[in-house]
């Protein structure tokens, strides 16, 4: 990718990011449903139980309701061409579900369609 | 020259591993494959060959004959205590075990080499000639496997990425070639991996092929 791209894409990357965040804010999946292919997956454990498939993720937003303290850092934006990889670290996640002060660690991983960057999978470790 | 006496440290080919471990060259190139049988390559203008260090086999076949802890943990994690290796070595080389599945799977063009390695709900997606692909990870043993022998592709690491249960793998792999590529071509992967029981397992391969 030439060096010029970078800064438009990795805009582009961080708006579809925003909307996962913004959903995770406001304890409402859709304002998230729309950043995620419909192939994308969802992987990883909660409460030692290994859950997957982005259902779970969608109900799980809507169960868990606000979480107007969360606190989020994106560690890093790789870009390869039509693929990207988004660290992100959320801290001071809260909520009926999550509970007080939660972190999670995120690794998204996206692919640019004729509709933009969509996230593929999310992979999440709570601590 | 005490070395000259020494027993010889490395096997030169899959005979002699196969010999040094007393089983077919057919196990032993499938223990590779989906046990983690550390075996290396060295790149040569055709065809590569392999080799594999006596220590590396024994400490291999001692986790094998260990069998995985009953508490769960894997047997990198348990050998930690005492060995003064640190457990983040112990985690990366498991995951670059599991990887070699791919590596192996790609190299003979036997997708089935690569399933092992994969998680039952593995997804992938990417473009391949401008068409997007997403779906099961069934996709890519069937591709591997009508791709058919890609014998000098030389893979790379390019970035391997370890957060507590998850692992991000940017793997870069030049000089595929096969009966669906054709001229030699250039992928870029990056695998999501999960520890479950243990063990990293593959949840997710996205690609880029280079022009």
């Amino acid at each position: 990718m030439q060096s010029t791209q970078y800064p438009s894409e990795y805009d582009a990357i961080v708006r579809t990011m925003q909307h996962y965040i913004e959903g995770c804010r406001h304890g409402r999946s859709d304002q998230m449903r729309g950043a995620f292919h419909p192939q994308s997956s969802f992987f990883g454990y909660a409460g030692g139980n290994l859950v997957t498939g982005t259902d779970f993720l969608f109900h799980w937003i809507d169960d868990n309701g606000p979480a107007p303290g969360i606190e989020p850092r994106i560690v890093s934006v790789d870009i390869l061409e039509t693929i990207a990889v988004v660290r992100l670290e959320v801290a001071g996640f809260s909520g009926k579900l999550a509970g007080a002060d939660v972190r999670m660690s995120d690794v998204f991983t996206l692919l640019k369609t004729d509709t933009g960057w969509t996230i593929i999978q999310k992979a999440f470790h709570w601590h | 020259m005490a070395e000259r006496n020494a027993p010889q440290r490395t096997l030169e080919s899959w005979k002699q591993i196969a010999a040094y471990l007393d089983r077919s060259e057919r196990t032993v190139r499938r223990w590779e494959a989906s046990e983690g049988l550390p075996v290396h390559r060295r790149r040569h203008q055709k065809q590569d060959s392999v080799f594999a260090f006596r220590h590396e086999l024994e400490a291999w076949r001692q986790r094998r004959i260990d069998g995985p802890a009953e508490d769960g943990l894997p047997p990198s994690t348990r050998e930690v205590a005492g060995s003064g290796v640190s457990s983040y070595l112990l985690e990366h080389d498991a995951i670059t075990r599991t990887m070699h599945c791919y590596i192996a799977a790609a190299r003979e063009g036997n997708g089935e080499l690569f399933r092992p390695a994969c998680h039952p709900q593995a997804t992938m997606a990417g473009y391949c000639q401008g068409v997007e692909y997403s779906g099961s990870m069934e996709h890519v043993f069937a591709w591997v496997t009508a791709n058919g022998p890609a014998p000098n592709i030389e893979p790379r690491f390019a970035r391997i990425e370890i957060v507590e249960t998850i692992a991000l793998v940017h793997l870069e792999v030049q000089k595929w070639t096969g009966r669906l590529l054709g001229a030699p071509a250039r992928a870029s992967d990056v695998f999501t991996l999960l520890r479950v029981n243990g063990e990293w397992k593959i949840t997710h391969k996205v690609f880029h092929w280079q022009d």
